[in-house]
C-alpha cells in the first residue's frame, strides 16, 4: 500500500504542474491586461507605470518561471487587484465553496440512494417509471435556469427560503469558534438548500439511476439468488449483500463528482451571490488577475487529487484486485 | 412494518425532509429599523482610500472618509471637512480652511497636515497607486504639491488654472497621517481608518461590508446605526431581495423589471436621468484605415447623415425603459449649448444625404458596409442597444455588422484605441460644469479621446480657455465648441444613460444623477 | 462479469450474422416505448436544424423594437398567426430563433462530440494497444484534464480567444475526450489479448491495421452510447457558458444564448423568452439521455456474447 501511495503522490505533483502550466498559458495568450487596472480616464504615463509595476511587460517565460519558483516555496503570488497573497484570497472563500459542494454531495447521495433502491425494488412499476422520468428531467435542466426559477418561486413567491447570502459554518470551525459554528448550522442550511439543489440535481439524478442499475445487476447475481433461496428474509438479503456492492460505483463516482460539482459552482455562486471560490475565480479571469487564477486552480487541483486519492484507497480496500496493480 | 426495503427508503427520505424543514420554519427575516441594507453588483477590491478604482468602492468609501467639500449632482457646493476655500490670483493655488476639532476614527486629530498627507501619499511614485485619485484627479488638476500653512489651512499647488478644480480636489478621500504612515501598503489595503460619518466594521469578501455610525461625527446628520453593503451580482436576485424586503436600496434595476418593483407594494423604482454619455464613436485613427467603411466615415457629410438614421427615442423607450431626449453633444443638461436641436429620426433624409455624399444604394440596396464594435455587460442593456443601432444603420443601406465583446476584452481594446470603425462606449460625466464633460477631448492625443478626433478648431478653442477667467466669456467659447462638435460630429449622438434605483418604501431618500450612492442622509419615512 | 469467450471468438466480420440489427432494434424500441418518443423529438429537432432556412416564418435576426415582448399566439389583423411563440426583448420572432437555435445548438453539440470523440478514441486505442510509456503519458494527460474543472478551462480559453462558435466547439470537444479515451482504452486492452489479434499479428498485419479492423469495431458500441450523452452535456454546457457571457455572440441564436438573454425578463412576468428555449433544451437533452440509455441496454447483451 505504501509504494502505491507514494507513486500516486508523485503523479499528483506532475498533474499540478501540468494544471498550472495550462492555466498560465491560456491566460497569457491574450493581449495586454494593463487597461483593466487603470481607471478609464488614466493618463499615458499612468498606464506605462502600471504595466511595469504589475510585471506585464516581462516576457512570458520569465513570468511563468517566477511563478513556478514561487510555487516551490509555497508562494503563489500577490493578487493584482487587492494586494493580498493570492492564496489567502482563495482560502478565505474556500470554506463557503466547500460548504456548498459538500452539502450538494450529501443531498445528492443521501437522496439518490433510497430513491435508487426503491426504484430497483419496484422495477417495472409506475413508481419506477415515474422516478426514472423525474431523474431524467433532473439531468436535462440547465443550471442557472434552475437557480433563477428556484429563487423566484421558492424564495420570492413562497418565501420559504432566503434568496441569497451566506451564513458561515466551516469558517467559524476553522477559527475555533465551534459554539457559534454549530448554532449557525440550521440557519446555514436554509441558505444552502437552493444553491445545493441547483448544483446537485444533476448528480442526484445520475446517482439515483446508477444506484438503481447497479442494484438491479446485483440483485440478479448468483449469490443473491442463493441467499434468497436459503430463506433469508428479503430485507436482510438486500441490505447486507446488495447494498454494499451497489454502493461501489457511487463511491467511484464521488471523486469525479467533486470535480463535476465544482464546475456547477461557478454558475451557481453567481446566481445566488454565494461568496465562494467560484465567483472569485470567474472575476479573476475576467480581470486577468493571474495570480488569483493560478492559486485557485492549484487549490482545486490539490483538493481534487486528494479526494481521488482517498477514494482510490477506500476502493482498493473494498476490491483487492486493484491493490496488486 | 413489513420487511419491505422500499418502505425503509421512504422512511429515510421523510426523515431527511423533516430535518431540512425545521430550519426552514425557523427562517424568518425582518428588516431592522436601525440597519440600512444596500446591494451593489460588484464587490470592493481593497480598502485603501488612495486606491479606489470602481464606482462600488467609491460609494462605500464616501461614507467612511470625509472630503474637503461636497459637490451635489446639481453642482451645488457644500462645505464638509473644509468650510472655506480660496484660489490664488494665477489660479494655481487652492487654499482650504478646515473645521476645528476634526478627528479620524482612531482618535487622531485631523488637521491641515493630514489633508496634505492624503494628497502626497496618493501622488508618491513609490506607492505606485492606480485608481481615481492618482490616475485621474491629480493629473487632471495638474497637481504639483502641497503646502501646510497652519493647523487649519492647507494649500494644494497646481500647474495651471482649472475651473473644475474644486470638484476634482473634492474627490480625494482625506485620511490621517500618523495612522497611515505607520502601515505598509498591504496593511492599509486591509485596515481602513476613516474620517467620515461611518466607520469600518468588517468586510466579508464577496459578501458584504459593514459600517457603523460614528457618534462623534457632527458635520452631518445620520440616522441608521449600521450600514450593510451587500454584493449581489445577478440582477434578478438583487431585485428579488428588494421585493422580499431584505434590501433597502439597489442599483441597476433592469428596465424590464421596473414594473414588477413598482407593483410590489414593498419598493419603488427611482428613474434618474444619469450623467453618463453614451455614444457611438467614429474611429479616425490610422490603424483602421483599411477597415470597411473607414473612408466613408471620414467624411463629415456621411457622419451627419448617419445621425438621422437612428431612432434614439424609440431605443430609449423600448430598451432602456425611459423617455429620453437625444443628446446634442457631449455635455449634460443644463450645461449644453441651448441653440442646438437634437438630430431627429429621419431615415429618408439620411438616405438623401448619403446619396449626396456619394454613397448611393447599389443593386442590393447597399451603400457601404461597416462594423460596429460594442461591449456586453457594462452599460445598461448595451448588447441590445448595439444590435438595435446596427439594424437601424443597415436599414438605411449602411450594412453594419455588430461585433459584441465581453467588457473585460473590450476595455483592453478601447485603452489603446483599437476599436473601430465604429464603436459603442460610455463616458462618465457631471452636471456642475460643462468643461468636466468636455475634458474627454482635452487634447488630440488624450487618453480619453478614443476616436482620435483631430478637429483643429475644437482644440484651439479648448486651449484658449486657460486664459479666460470670466464666466460669460467662457460660456461663449463653450457654445462655439459645442457647435463645432455638432457639425463635425466625432460621435453618433445617442443619449445620457438613465439609472434605475430600487428603493424600499420605508426609506426617504433621493438617488443622485452621477451614479454615486450617497446615503448617509437617508431616513425612515 | 460476462462469461466470455472462448479463445475461438472471431472478428466481427466473420461471425454468422444474427437477426438483422435494425430488426432487433425495432423490437427493442417497441418494447421500451419511451425511446420512440425520444427518437421522434430528436427527429423533429434534426429536421429543424437541417431545414431552418426554409421553415422559419420570419428572419430570426430581424429586430423590431416596437414589437418587443409580444405574447405567444399574437395574431395578425387578418386572423393569421403573427408570433407563434411571441417575441423576445428586441422584437425578434421567438419561434424563428428557436428553429435556428436548433441548428446552432445541435451543430455545436454534434461537432464537439466528433472532435472529442476522435481525439479521445484515438488516444485511448493507442494507449491501450501500445501500453507502456505511451499509455502512461496519455493517462497522465487525462489526469491533468480531469483535475481541472471543465468550466474553468472553458472560461479561460474563451475569455482569451473570444466567444464564437468555432472557438466553442474545440473547447467543448477537449472537455470530453477523457470519457472516450478511458473506455476505448479499456476495451482495447481487453481485446488485444484475444487470439485473433495474435493471429493477425503473426500473419504480419501492421499495428494500425489491427487497431482499425479488429479493435475499433468492438470499441465503437460503448462509445456511441457515451456520445449521445455527451451531445446532451455539450448542449447544457453551452447554456452555462452563455450565462457567463462566453457562448456565441448575441447575434447568433442558440438555445442557451436565448435563454441567457431573457433571464432578466422572467421576474417581469414575461415568461416565454426563457421558457421555450429552456423547454427545447430540456426535451432535446432528455431525448438524448433516453436514447443513450436504450442504446446502452441494446448494445450491452450483444457485447456480453463475445
Amino acid at each position: 500500500m505504501g509504494p502505491y501511495i507514494v507513486q500516486r503522490l508523485l503523479q499528483s505533483v506532475f498533474v499540478i504542474i501540468g494544471v498550472t502550466l495550462l492555466s498560465f498559458l491560456t491566460i497569457h495568450l491574450d493581449g495586454d491586461p494593463t487597461y483593466l487596472y487603470v481607471s478609464e480616464r488614466a493618463s499615458q504615463e499612468e498606464i506605462e507605470a502600471t504595466r511595469a509595476k504589475l510585471g506585464f511587460d516581462k516576457p512570458l517565460t520569465e513570468q511563468y518561471f517566477s511563478f513556478i519558483s514561487g510555487l516551490m516555496r509555497g508562494d503563489l503570488g500577490m493578487s493584482i487587484r487587492s494586494r493580498q497573497p493570492a492564496v489567502d484570497l482563495v482560502m478565505q472563500r474556500l470554506p463557503a465553496t466547500l460548504e456548498l459542494t459538500l452539502f450538494a454531495m450529501l443531498i445528492s447521495t443521501l437522496v439518490a440512494i433510497p430513491i435508487g433502491i426503491i426504484s430497483a425494488v419496484r422495477r417495472g412499476t409506475p413508481t419506477d417509471g415515474g422516478i426514472m422520468l423525474v431523474a431524467m428531467f433532473g439531468q436535462s435542466i440547465p443550471g442557472f435556469w434552475l437557480g433563477i426559477m428556484l429563487i423566484l418561486s421558492v424564495g420570492l413567491q413562497l418565501k420559504w427560503l432566503p434568496i441569497s447570502g451566506h451564513v458561515p459554518v466551516i469558517d467559524l470551525m476553522l477559527q475555533g469558534d465551534w459554539g457559534q459554528a454549530l448554532s449557525n448550522i440550521p440557519k446555514a442550511i436554509t441558505f444552502l438548500i437552493m444553491p445545493a439543489i441547483t448544483i446537485g440535481l444533476f448528480s442526484l439524478s445520475r446517482n439515483a439511476r446508477l444506484v438503481r442499475s447497479s442494484m438491479l445487476e446485483v440483485l440478479s447475481q448468483d449469490y443473491v439468488v442463493t441467499a434468497r433461496s436459503k430463506g433469508l428474509s428479503e430485507r436482510v438479503v438486500i441490505i447486507k449483500h446488495a447494498f454494499r456492492n451497489a454502493l461501489i460505483p457511487v463511491v467511484t463516482m464521488l471523486g469525479l463528482e467533486f470535480g463535476f460539482l465544482l464546475s456547477g459552482v461557478v454558475v451557481t455562486e453567481t446566481v445566488f451571490s454565494w461568496p465562494g471560490v467560484g465567483r472569485l475565480v470567474t472575476n479573476a479571469i475576467t480581470q486577468r488577475d493571474i495570480p488569483v487564477v493560478q492559486a485557485s486552480v492549484v487549490v482545486f487541483a490539490v483538493l481534487f487529487i486528494g479526494l481521488n486519492l482517498i477514494v482510490d484507497i477506500i476502493y482498493a480496500q473494498l476490491d483487492p484486485r486493484i491493490r496488486l496493480r | 412494518m413489513s420487511r419491505n426495503p422500499s418502505r425503509l427508503g421512504k422512511l429515510f427520505l421523510l426523515t431527511l425532509l423533516l430535518v431540512l424543514i425545521v430550519p426552514v420554519i425557523a427562517n424568518a427575516q425582518t428588516s431592522d429599523e436601525n440597519t440600512l441594507v444596500i446591494a451593489q453588483s460588484v464587490d470592493i477590491g481593497q480598502l485603501d482610500p488612495a486606491s479606489v478604482n470602481s464606482r462600488s468602492e467609491a460609494n462605500i468609501f464616501y461614507h467612511m472618509y470625509g472630503t474637503l467639500f461636497e459637490i451635489g449632482d446639481d453642482g451645488s457646493i457644500t462645505p464638509y471637512l473644509a468650510n472655506a476655500y480660496k484660489v490664488s490670483e494665477d489660479g494655481k493655488e487652492w487654499t482650504f480652511t478646515l473645521n476645528e476639532g476634526l478627528t479620524c476614527h482612531d482618535g487622531e486629530a485631523l488637521t491641515a497636515e493630514d489633508v496634505a498627507y492624503s494628497f502626497e501619499r496618493a501622488a508618491d511614485p513609490a506607492n505606485a497607486f492606480t485608481g481615481n485619485t492618482a490616475g485621474f484627479v491629480l493629473p487632471a488638476v495638474g497637481y504639483m504639491g502641497t503646502r501646510v500653512d497652519d493647523d487649519l489651512n492647507v494649500t494644494i499647488l497646481t500647474d495651471r488654472y482649472q475651473s473644475i478644480g474644486l470638484g476634482l480636489l473634492s474627490e480625494v478621500y482625506i485620511h490621517c497621517k500618523d495612522s497611515y504612515s505607520a502601515m505598509t501598503l498591504e496593511e492599509a489595503a486591509q485596515n481602513p481608518i476613516g474620517s467620515g460619518p461611518y466607520k469600518f466594521v468588517e468586510w466579508v469578501p464577496d459578501d458584504h461590508v459593514t459600517l457603523a455610525k460614528v457618534d462623534g461625527f457632527t458635520l452631518r446628520e445620520t440616522t441608521f446605526a449600521t450600514q450593510i453593503w451587500r454584493v449581489i451580482p445577478e440582477a434578478s436576485t438583487r431585485v428579488a431581495e428588494l421585493i422580499a424586503g431584505n434590501v433597502d436600496v439597489i442599483g441597476n434595476v433592469p428596465p424590464d423589471q421596473v414594473e414588477a418593483v413598482n407593483g410590489s407594494g414593498v419598493a419603488g423604482v427611482q428613474a434618474v436621468q444619469g450623467t453618463r454619455r453614451i455614444y457611438v464613436g467614429f474611429q479616425f485613427g490610422e490603424n483602421f484605415k483599411d477597415a470597411p467603411g473607414y473612408d466613408a466615415l471620414q467624411k463629415t457629410d456621411v457622419r451627419v447623415a448617419l445621425q438621422y438614421a437612428i431612432d434614439v427615442p424609440t431605443i430609449c423607450a423600448a430598451l432602456l425603459g425611459t423617455e429620453c431626449t437625444r443628446a446634442t453633444g457631449l455635455v449634460n443638461d443644463p450645461n449644453g449649448n441651448p441653440n442646438l436641436q437634437p438630430y431627429p429620426y429621419d431615415p429618408v433624409k439620411a438616405g438623401e444625404l448619403l446619396d449626396a455624399a456619394g454613397y448611393p444604394k447599389d443593386a442590393n440596396g447597399v451603400r457601404f458596409e461597416t462594423t460596429l464594435m460594442g461591449p456586453r455587460g457594462r452599460y445598461l442593456n448595451d448588447a441590445n442597444v448595439v444590435q438595435a443601432i446596427a439594424q437601424y444603420l443597415t436599414d438605411v443601406g449602411v450594412v453594419t455588422t455588430a461585433d459584441i465583446r465581453d467588457w473585460a476584452d473590450y476595455r483592453q481594446l478601447t485603452g489603446p484605441k483599437e476599436v473601430g470603425p465604429m464603436f459603442f462606449l460610455g463616458s462618465g460625466g457631471g452636471t456642475w460644469n460643462a468643461l468636466y464633460d468636455m475634458a474627454d477631448l482635452s487634447a488630440p492625443d488624450a487618453g480619453t479621446n478614443y476616436t482620435n478626433w483631430q478637429n483643429e478648431e475644437w482644440f484651439t478653442l479648448w486651449n484658449s480657455l486657460a486664459d479666460i477667467r470670466d464666466a460669460g466669456q467662457e460660456r461663449e467659447v463653450i457654445n462655439k465648441m459645442l457647435e463645432v462638435f455638432y457639425n463635425d460630429p466625432p460621435w453618433l449622438l445617442l443619449y445620457f444613460q438613465p439609472d434605475f434605483y430600487g428603493v424600499s418604501n420605508r426609506l426617504d431618500w433621493q438617488a443622485r444623477r452621477d451614479e454615486q450612492i450617497v446615503i448617509y442622509n437617508a431616513k425612515l419615512k | 462479469m460476462a462469461t466470455t469467450t472462448s479463445s475461438r471468438a472471431l472478428p466481427v466480420s466473420l461471425m454468422p450474422p444474427p437477426l438483422p440489427t435494425w430488426k432487433r432494434a425495432a423490437r427493442s424500441l417497441l418494447k421500451a416505448k419511451w425511446p420512440i418518443l425520444a427518437l421522434l423529438i430528436l427527429g423533429i429537432v434534426v429536421f429543424m436544424a437541417l431545414f431552418a432556412q426554409h421553415i422559419t416564418p420570419a428572419d430570426p435576426n430581424r429586430q423590431n423594437l416596437i414589437e418587443r415582448l409580444k405574447e405567444p399566439m399574437t395574431y395578425n389583423p387578418d386572423g393569421t398567426i403573427k408570433y407563434f411563440l411571441g417575441t423576445d426583448g428586441l422584437g425578434r420572432d421567438l419561434w424563428s430563433r428557436i428553429i435556428y437555435g436548433a441548428q446552432v445548438s445541435l451543430a455545436v453539440g454534434v461537432m464537439a462530440v466528433m472532435v472529442g470523440g476522435l481525439l479521445g478514441t484515438s488516444l485511448g486505442v493507442v494507449a491501450g494497444y501500445r501500453g507502456g510509456r505511451v499509455d502512461d503519458i496519455i493517462m497522465r494527460l487525462a489526469d491533468i484534464q480531469l483535475a481541472f474543472p471543465f468550466i474553468l478551462l472553458a472560461i479561460m480559453v474563451l475569455v482569451v480567444l473570444g466567444p464564437g462558435v468555432w472557438n466553442l466547439i474545440p473547447v467543448l470537444g477537449i472537455g470530453q475526450w477523457v470519457t472516450y479515451a478511458r473506455i476505448a482504452r479499456g476495451q482495447t486492452i481487453s481485446q488485444r489479448e484475444k487470439e485473433y489479434v495474435e493471429a493477425a499479428r503473426s500473419m504480419g498485419a501492421r499495428d494500425r491495421r489491427i487497431m482499425w479492423d479488429s479493435i475499433l469495431p468492438n470499441v465503437l458500441a460503448p462509445l456511441i452510447v457515451i456520445a449521445s450523452f455527451n451531445v446532451a452535456s455539450a448542449i447544457l454546457a453551452e447554456a452555462s457558458l452563455s450565462f457567463l457571457g462566453l457562448g456565441v455572440p448575441p447575434t447568433v441564436p442558440t438555445w442557451g444564448g436565448i435563454l441567457n438573454e431573457s433571464r432578466d425578463q422572467i421576474l417581469a412576468g414575461k415568461w416565454w423568452p426563457a421558457f421555450f428555449p429552456g423547454l427545447a433544451i430540456m426535451l432535446t437533452v432528455l431525448s438524448l439521455n433516453i436514447l443513450g440509455d436504450w442504446l446502452r441496454d441494446f448494445l450491452d447483451p450483444r457485447l456480453r456474447g463475445r
